[in-house]
């Protein structure tokens, strides 16, 4: 039951999108969220969209799937909108009803909000369905690596991520495994309160956690028996590298955030 | 290859009381060789392994790998380059989420240069069969399969000997035949030394010379023959010898005139039908 839990999300594809270097995507994703925050107008916020749809139709994703990784949210949404509506003071009062005032000020207000974080979400969706988790991280140490100086642990990090998705499936297992020997054994995960159920997990997490740690044991030893030694001196079998797509990404990133900013600044100076 | 002398090994248990797991043991293995250790549980043998990379260093003694003292912090990386080590546990020893990574990950910490990692990563996947699996996720392998990912993770080190504590002991029957093939065949083709720790005898009658293990001391070694023929002496080790000479060493005690060296079936069968 536990069994088709995938990891991340990734989606595997050759699209332009798939095949950008993964550190192209993590700092595009950084520079599209400083684009969301210059947008200010219904023009930008167009523009914003419609840059996210040519995204998504270039990576060549189900729309359905990536429209999707919204609804966890969704109750974010709702109230960032209310407390928008509800409380920003504004002079065109579009309804009223004893204490709560809706004005159009706050309405706009609230929609921006919400297509902010929409279209934040739907592109780091589209990073994580488009990047496999294992070159994510490659992407992340290599990225993280200039802040060593200043006491950022790339390595540790990328090490422990890489360790945690080999051994997520793996625990994953094991709790299937544990919960069907007590299950045989007359233990019930399923019926009980709240209070009732968690007491009966107890018979699932302390063997769970029991194993974790022996394999936590066992790994170290077998890391260190393979002169495993810390980030120092080591090399990499893949080593990432920046092909003529990255600078086109690069480039029309670039493009977009210079655009926001005219639209919002430039006009102004003319 | 491997010299160890007089070695001497003691555990503080919780209640810091001594225990002695090696209590004097001179071996030493020649290049080459392929050496199985079997004995009773907790009679030393995980111990003894882990001497042999440094990672346990004597209380007492001495233990050398090609003249390099492992007890030499400064040789520590060089020992385990030249001694890999595969352990009981095949989910336990993979680090990566990809087979392929998985082979490269000791490579990469050695610091051998990128470009030559791939030639060595699909070179030692071939030796062990693998090649087809380079791209796949090491939990989805059977257990056979990813003693041998551990075997090629160690095999791209380039190692002059390698040490498997009880490989075996969680496969099935058919993962058991792989590994002990695949080990074989480094041993003959690459002349990898191999130290072989099992409970199986039928896996120690492939070695050259069986050491056998008791209370922390070596108790007899010789060929599978010798040792396997002194069914009574295993038995108060606690270890049962092959069927075969069981059989033969209880036909013996009836009257019947076998030979002293049977331990294989086709033997005690060739014995029986003259
Ligand atoms: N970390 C430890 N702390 C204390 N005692 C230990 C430790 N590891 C092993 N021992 C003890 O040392 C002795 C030898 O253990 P060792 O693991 O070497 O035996 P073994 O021959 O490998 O057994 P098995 O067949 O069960 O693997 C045992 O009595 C064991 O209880
Ligand atoms: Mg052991």
């Amino acid at each position: 039951m536990l069994n088709n839990i995938t990891l991340g999300q990734y989606f595997p594809g050759d699209s332009f999108i798939h095949k950008l270097d993964p550190r192209t995507k993590l700092l595009c994703t950084l520079l599209f969220i400083v684009a969301i925050f210059f947008a200010n107008s219904p023009i930008s916020y167009g523009i914003l969209c419609g840059f996210t749809l040519l995204v998504i139709l270039v990576s060549r994703l189900p729309f359905v799937m990536v429209l999707k990784s919204v609804k966890p949210i969704w109750i974010i949404l709702l109230l960032t909108l209310c407390i928008h509506i509800f409380t920003t003071p504004g002079e065109t009062i579009l309804y009223q009803y004893s204490f709560l005032t809706v004005t159009k000020e706050g309405l706009e207000l609230g929609v921006k909000m919400c297509l902010r974080l929409i279209l934040l979400l739907l592109f780091s969706s589209i990073l994580t369905f488009t990047t496999s988790p294992i070159v994510l991280t490659d992407g992340i140490e290599s990225l993280l690596r200039p802040f060593k100086c200043i006491g950022v642990p790339a390595h540790e990090l990328a090490m422990m991520m890489t360790i945690a998705l080999r051994f997520i499936p793996t625990l994953l297992e094991e709790t299937d495994r544990i919960m069907k020997a007590q299950t045989a054994r007359g233990a019930d995960f399923e019926s009980g309160n709240i209070i009732q159920r968690v007491k009966n997990m107890l018979p699932l997490l302390i063997p769970l956690f029991i194993g974790a740690f022996r394999r936590a044991d066992d790994l170290a030893i077998a890391m260190e028996a393979r002169c495993y030694r810390g980030g120092e001196g080591r090399t990499r079998m893949h080593q990432l590298s920046y092909g003529s797509n990255d600078y086109v990404a690069f480039v029309v990133i670039f493009v977009l955030i210079f655009g926001l900013a005219f639209l919002r600044w430039g006009t102004k100076l003319i | 290859m491997i010299k160890i002398e007089n070695l001497k090994h003691y555990y503080k248990d919780i209640d810091g009381n001594e225990v002695k797991a090696l209590d004097g043991v001179s071996l030493s293995i020649a290049e080459g060789e392929f050496v199985a250790v079997i004995g009773a549980n907790g009679s030393g043998k995980s111990t003894l392994a882990r001497h042999l990379n440094g990672l346990l260093v004597p209380t007492e003694g001495k233990v050398t790998v090609n003249d390099m003292d492992t007890m030499d912090e400064d040789r520590t990386w060089d020992i385990r380059q030249s001694v890999g080590m595969v352990f009981q546990n095949p989910d336990n020893q993979i680090v990566a989420a990809i087979v392929e990574e998985d082979v490269a990950f000791g490579m990469e910490n050695i610091g051998v240069p990128s470009a030559e990692i791939r030639p060595r990563v699909d070179k030692a996947l071939a030796a062990v069969g693998m090649s087809d699996y380079a791209k796949h996720a090491p939990h989805l392998l059977s257990g056979g399969q990813k003693q041998r990912v551990a075997i090629a993770g160690i095999l791209g080190l380039e190692p002059k000997c390698i040490v498997l504590d009880e490989p075996t002991a969680m496969l099935d029957p058919q993962g058991r035949q792989e590994i002990v093939a695949t080990v074989k065949s480094l041993n003959k083709e690459k002349n990898i030394t191999i130290v072989y720790i099992t409970h199986y005898m039928e896996e120690a009658l492939q070695a050259d010379r069986v050491v056998v293990m008791g209370a922390g001391k070596i108790q007899f070694m010789g060929t599978p023959k010798e040792v396997f023929c002194r069914v009574e002496e295993l038995e108060k080790l606690g270890l049962e010898a092959p069927i075969a000479a069981k059989v033969a060493s209880e036909l013996r005690k009836c009257g019947a005139k076998l030979p002293k060296d049977i331990i294989t079936e086709e033997e005690l069968a060739k014995a029986l039908c003259q």
